[in-house]
């Protein structure tokens, strides 16, 4: 008796459990991502340039009750107000880009510097991401992704990242999520209910590093 | 037990201790497919990798989203491209489905703690995917199409529908924990050796303190009913002719589906579930809308509302059948049977609350709309 009281159970908490396991997240807006570490002249990290380029549907999604002169062609001037939008939502996201120097987290200022491009039917959001303070760490991380992975970041095949004026000792390292060497045992450590299942995208981290000895 | 002094505040106790058991096995169940890969792979690999099932699924359904916008272009100077648009929209609707979402969780988890038929898992299915499908259609049609609103403006009125879902979903969990609390503290006293008189009273007790959820246990409970002596006694307090009849009835007869009581009695699932769009739709048809494509857009928002009803049904109808080979493997109807049987339902119900709330308060991050 007992014991097929615990089959039942586990019978069904079992499939219930598989139909509330796979409710994780999947991709609606695709980025073409390229970005650049910017240096100043000391040597100092100042901050984070991106260009992203969001796929062709989302592109006309966003598009969408924009009024321009010339109909399908967009001017930057006539872009700006999404622009501005788009920024300003970003910032809910923490712009997608998690930056460690030396072990520790560290946070961006508000974005300089944006603007969108319209080209070949996709928009490219331009921006810069300046540090709160410029700094040299030794070892720098700065990952891009969203941790609900409601959007796929993907860097560009041809010059992905680029560092601008970097010190000449300094070496980089672009790791893409694909490649093996992301951390997608991170998917391990979640606890679905307990919040954490918010960082299900850290599987799909792209990972710059840079060290600077 | 008097049923005055001990009733109320022992069906709260056992409520509240039911729950936390139901929260620590569902938590610990979750841990242990979550330790692994969703799906129960191997844990920590030689490469540990988005693979296995969600990553084929993730990949898949990528591959045809994307393909969905160079399709509706090509439609545009060729027609024929528009039943390639279709069949997309079709395997995107079922691998989509297959993949993430709480409906089919929620659907699911609805049909076990009701007794419900397979046939009508079926039904739920289709007609929580029909709306979705119908709200979607409806928002851009307004917003965008109507309105020209712009993409913040439509996805503002995304979200703000996407969080009356979630409430809905939490409300919706609610009642079922409720009415399935006192079913199951019900079966829970029924494993006491109570006299018949006392037991008597209490039910007749029970019944009137919660007349309005009751309607709905009558209906619910009214296959069982004829097996369990108990229950039967219980439900027949204020059951409806119309109960008498499906208590009886074995097969699903269409009226069971269709016939008055029986769409209402799923409506608020369908309601809850099928009310928010799914962003992936909306995209779609504002992407047909710019090409001067739209009604491809909302062909392509149909169908894959299909693709997307099948695959809920299918886990619908494993749902069911599971809970079904629970019942014959607990026993069936007799004491402890009844008893594990509305542990069960109960638990289920617990689970479309938590799903409510956990979407409504952001642990499920994961579906979240994004709004750029």
């Amino acid at each position: 008796m007992a014991m097929r009281w615990w089959l039942g159970l586990l019978l069904l908490t079992g499939v219930l459990a598989l139909a509330a396991g796979a409710a994780q997240a999947h991709p609606h807006v695709w980025i073409t991502a390229k970005s650049e570490l910017i240096y100043a002249p000391d040597g100092s990290l100042t901050g984070v340039r991106h260009a992203w380029t969001f796929d062709d549907m989302f592109s006309t999604y966003a598009l969408q009750g924009i009024e321009t002169k010339t109909k399908g062609a967009y001017s930057r001037e006539e872009l700006a107000p999404l622009a501005q939008t788009n920024v300003e939502s970003l910032k809910e996201f923490g712009f997608f880009t998690f930056a460690r120097a030396d072990g520790k987290k560290e946070k961006f200022q508000e974005p300089v510097d944006y603007f969108l491009e319209y080209k070949d039917a996709a928009l490219t959001l331009h921006f810069i991401l300046p540090l709160k303070t410029p700094m040299k760490p030794k070892e720098l991380a700065v990952e891009v992704f969203d941790p609900a992975f409601f959007i796929d970041f993907k860097f560009a095949d041809k010059d992905p990242v680029k560092l601008v004026a970097a010190p000449a000792t300094c070496q980089m390292k672009f790791q893409r999520p694909n490649d093996g060497t992301a951390n997608a045992q991170k998917l391990g450590e979640q606890n679905f209910l307990g919040g954490d299942n918010s960082n299900y995208g850290a599987m799909f981290a792209n990972k710059i590093t840079v060290e600077c000895p | 037990m008097t049923p005055k002094s001990g009733s109320s505040p022992a069906r709260g106790l056992a409520l509240c201790v039911a729950a936390a058991a139901a929260i620590v096995m569902l938590d610990g169940v979750m841990h242990v497919l979550m330790a692994q890969s969703p799906f129960g792979g191997p844990p920590g690999g030689a490469e540990p990798q988005i693979g296995g099932i969600v990553g084929w699924l993730l990949a898949k359904q990528s591959e045809f989203y994307r393909e969905m916008s160079s399709t509706i272009r090509a439609a545009k100077s060729d027609g024929s491209a528009v039943w390639t648009l279709l069949a997309i929209s079709f395997a995107y609707g079922i691998f989509h489905a297959a993949g993430p979402g709480h409906g089919k969780a929620v659907i699911s988890s609805y049909l076990v703690a009701n007794q419900e038929t397979a046939r009508r898992g079926i039904a739920l299915s289709f007609a929580s995917a029909l709306m979705q499908s119908l709200v979607a259609v409806a928002i851009v049609a307004i917003c965008a199409w109507l309105l020209n609103a712009t993409a913040a403006t439509m996805c503002g009125a995304e979200k703000k529908i996407e969080i009356v879902s979630y409430a809905l979903i939490a409300a919706f969990g609610a009642r079922l924990v409720w009415i399935k609390g006192g079913g199951f503290i019900r079966a829970l006293q029924a494993q006491q050796p109570v006299p018949a008189m006392a037991l008597a009273v209490h039910h007749d007790h029970a019944g009137h303190g919660h007349d309005h959820p009751h309607h709905d246990h009558s209906h619910v409970h009214a296959n069982v009913a004829h097996h369990d002596l108990e229950h039967h006694h219980d439900d027949h307090d204020h059951g409806h002719v119309h109960d008498e009849h499906c208590g009886h009835s074995h097969g699903p007869d269409p009226s069971e589906l269709a016939g008055p009581g029986g769409w209402r009695r799923g409506f608020g699932a369908i309601f809850a579930v099928g009310i928010r769009p799914c962003s992936g739709a909306i995209l779609v048809l504002v992407f047909a809308l710019a090409q001067g494509l739209f009604w491809a857009g909302i062909a392509a928002t149909f169908v894959m509302g299909l693709g997307t009803a099948i695959t809920v049904a299918a886990i619908a109808v494993i749902a069911v059948s599971a809970k079904d080979l629970a019942r014959r493997l607990s026993g069936g109807t007799e004491g402890g049977g009844a008893l594990v049987m509305r542990g069960l339902e109960f638990g289920a119900a617990g689970l479309v609350l938590l799903f409510g709330v956990g979407l409504l308060f952001g642990y499920l991050a994961a579906e979240r709309v994004t709004c750029l």
